[in-house]
């Protein structure tokens, strides 16, 4: 077996947490990282920090990481981080990892945290867990993660001993995001320098062309618009932006083009929950029941009183959901509820 | 025609392959008959799913990662003119197997399986709401030395809703015939139809032993099913695992008590009805005369054919783990199975699956024929008893 660049008596009792950024914000599985980290940290007496890499607007991403525990910012600044490449990523982490010699380093199971971790691991000559259902800290400051695997229901625990550092990848959406942190600590910002060579960076990015797609398995309240609705997902829409939600769809309006396929709530589409789904006009055929079955509270309005989806919901309004939607909005209007996320 | 360039022959592969389907991939002589016979033909045109093609290279070992290997709806109209006996099915089942391996599998279907395991059930449903369906009925639990029959429920009739209804009408039934049954309430294992659909072997074995085990435990030596997918299961799979038990549709078992003269058909059911013939009890398992033979004892009924049934019967496009994927609204045998019954002028479409019930009914939403009912065998029949 290689040994890793660095073992574990030169590793510094740092947990290291990956920053993905997305526009002017962290990206929510980097805030989850974070609150985790800090658990994780707090129960050996180290230090949380967040590699931050990029090129402009840097300042706002860290205040939220240090929201959320961060104790350090690790900060690599270069034209070439400007947007993500795999090549100048993985050389600017690499280098700043050698830098600091973080001992644990976490990053998100997302598409680019993943072409990341993997090649790092590689560069650093050390092992990486990925796809984490959990991570645990044990004595000495080993990371044991958690991996399940299909076949039999194998739950595999995994540790990093001998090499440094110990790596592992984490979906969205494992762990909770905790409530800031409103004590005042030390925060620190360390600007790392690093060295980047255009020649090594083999990707071009044409384009950056951000989807339309929202994620409603994400948000807090789903309006789900079946046949009965007729087409009518303005009105969904209005009233889901005012409760702070995304629209929903069943098969039928999906099939007849009405909205996007990515809002199909169902065993076919999207298993979402949200903390309240208002289903408007949908009969409730078990296929699409399926997909709002883990709604903390839902809400079906229905012309037809026989209507299975009255089987689902915890509270049933027998009524016309044109009728019905708009007036709803019309009292929303007035008193300006909100749900929030979290 | 597909432009192949060059293709990458990997003998470890076919290896794997052969031994998985048991040597079956290396029968074909690719005569083409099941390109000709898949449904998808009709659904895309001039894209068909070319079996042949995706069997030839099979046997040469060239990877397949295409989304062709997770279309086939296991409905066997292929196998039922094959020349050479090639269990097509099986074949696409140990394509996706590779494919979990090398974890290309769509999305979705890996919670199918982790539902399974969960939930002992496809639908992500609560494991402790499996016998809500025969709320209200009396429906005891089985015990060998009282009941003459173990009434498999499964896990599609235990918890979607328009499923249950069949499954309530199979009480009425059941207790009309005075039939000894019970059920195994909260502990009736799911079969694993899915998890051997969707390709993923090693559990689906794990299910199926699970089942017989559970089986053997509870002195279960005659079980009825109501879905099809069940009752394949477990005549067709089981045995290979040791399972010591023998395995019904409720079709067959209804037959068999209408004959017995120990259920009888009083009222008139004024009806004008065809039957379509669900794949994994017609073409795979041989059966299609019970069915027919239940619905012809109903007084006042009237049934017609479609102009395809039987062996020629046209998928609904539920089976092969299909259920749990998405098929485009342009794509779906299920349209075209309602048009088949549209012609006839019938007023109910009739089946004998949980899956076919659903894919229909959507179709019929889809298609604009409001007047066209789907049915269940059982739920006319239960309609026929006083």
């Amino acid at each position: 077996m290689a040994t890793s660049l660095y073992g574990a008596s030169e590793a510094q009792d740092v947990i290291c947490v990956f920053l993905e950024r997305e526009g002017d914000t962290l990206q929510r599985v980097s805030l989850e990282l974070l609150s985790k980290g800090r658990e994780l940290a707090d129960e050996v007496g180290w230090k949380l920090a967040g590699l931050l890499l990029g090129y402009y607007r840097m300042l706002p991403l860290m205040g939220q990481a240090f929201e959320v525990g961060a104790d350090e910012i690790w900060v690599a600044e270069h034209p070439l981080l400007k947007t993500f490449t795999v090549e100048a990523y993985t050389s600017a982490a690499f280098q700043v990892i050698m830098n600091r010699k973080p001992s644990i380093f976490l990053c998100g199971a997302t598409p680019n945290g993943r072409d990341l971790a993997g090649r790092l691991a590689v560069k650093l000559r050390t092992g990486l867990t990925a796809d984490c259902t959990d991570l645990r800290m044990r004595e000495g400051g080993i990371l044991v993660g958690e991996v399940t695997g299909f076949g039999g229901g194998v739950l595999a625990l995994i540790k990093t001993p001998q090499h440094r550092p110990q790596m592992a990848t984490v979906r969205p959406g494992v762990f909770p995001l905790k409530p800031p942190r409103t004590e005042r600590v030390s925060r620190a910002v360390e600007i790392i320098s690093v060295t980047l060579d255009e020649a090594q960076v083999r990707t071009r990015v044409v384009e950056q062309v951000v989807g339309r797609g929202a994620d409603i398995t994400q948000s807090p309240v789903v309006v789900v618009g079946g046949r009965g609705i007729q087409g009518r997902f303005d009105l969904l829409r209005q009233l889901a932006e005012l409760l702070g939600g995304e629209v929903g769809a069943t098969r039928p309006p999906v099939d007849s083009g009405q909205i996007e396929r990515e809002r199909q709530v169902g065993q076919t589409g999207v298993v979402c929950r949200p903390k309240v789904a208002i289903v408007c006009g949908a009969s409730g055929a078990f296929q699409f029941t399926v997909g709002i079955q883990h709604a903390d509270t839902v809400i079906a309005i229905n012309t037809d009183p026989e209507a299975p989806i009255f089987e689902t919901a915890d509270y049933g309004v027998v009524g016309d959901a044109l009728q019905i939607v708009p007036a709803l909005i019309e009292a929303l209007r007035n008193s300006r509820v909100a749900v929030t996320s979290g | 025609m597909t432009q192949v360039e060059h293709l990458t022959v990997d003998d470890a592969r076919w290896d794997t392959l052969f031994e998985r389907t048991r040597g079956a991939v290396a029968l074909c002589y690719q005569c083409g008959v099941c390109t000709a016979l898949c449904p998808w033909g009709q659904v895309r045109e001039g894209k068909p799913l070319s079996v042949r093609s995706l069997l030839r290279r099979a046997q040469l070992g060239v990877p397949d990662d295409h989304e062709d290997i997770w279309l086939c709806t296991a409905c066997a109209q292929c196998e039922s003119l094959c020349p050479r006996g090639v269990p097509v099915a099986e074949v696409f089942q140990s394509l996706r197997g590779m494919a979990w391996e090398e974890r290309r599998v769509p999305k979705g279907l890996p919670s199918v399986l982790w539902s399974i395991y969960w939930n002992n059930n496809p639908w992500s449903q609560p494991p402790s709401h499996r016998s809500r369906w025969a709320k209200g009925l009396e429906v005891p639990r089985f015990d060998p030395s009282e009941h003459e029959v173990l009434y498999y429920v499964g896990c599609t009739a235990a918890y979607d809703r328009r499923a249950q209804k069949v499954a309530r009408a199979l009480v009425k039934l059941f207790q009309a015939a005075g039939v000894r049954f019970g059920t195994l309430g909260d502990e009736e294992p799911c079969c694993g139809d899915a998890a051997k659909s969707l390709g993923y072997t090693p559990y689906f074995e794990e299910i199926v032993q699970n089942a017989a085990q559970v089986f053997a435990q509870n002195g279960v030596r005659r079980l009825v099913a109501t879905s099809p997918h069940c009752f394949d299961t477990f005549r067709n799979y089981a045995p290979r695992y040791q399972a010591d038990f023998e395995a019904e549709h409720y079709t067959q078992f209804l037959d068999r008590c209408l004959s017995e003269g120990r259920l009888r058909f009083s009222r008139e059911v004024p009806l004008r009805v065809t039957f379509h013939d669900p794949c994994f009890l017609g073409r795979r398992n041989d059966e299609y005369e019970a069915p027919r033979r239940i619905l012809d004892a109903i007084p006042g009924l009237e049934r017609v054919e479609m102009a395809r049934s039987r062996q020629d019967a046209l998928c609904c496009g539920g089976g092969g783990g299909r259920m749990w994927m998405e098929t485009s609204a342009g794509e779906r045998f299920a349209n075209l199975r309602v048009q088949d019954a549209l012609a006839t002028g019938v007023q109910v479409l009739v089946t004998a699956c949980p899956f076919c019930i659903a894919c229909f009914e959507e179709s019929v939403k889809a298609v604009g024929a409001p007047n066209l009912r789907v049915m269940d065998v059982a739920e006319l029949a239960a309609m026929a008893i006083e």
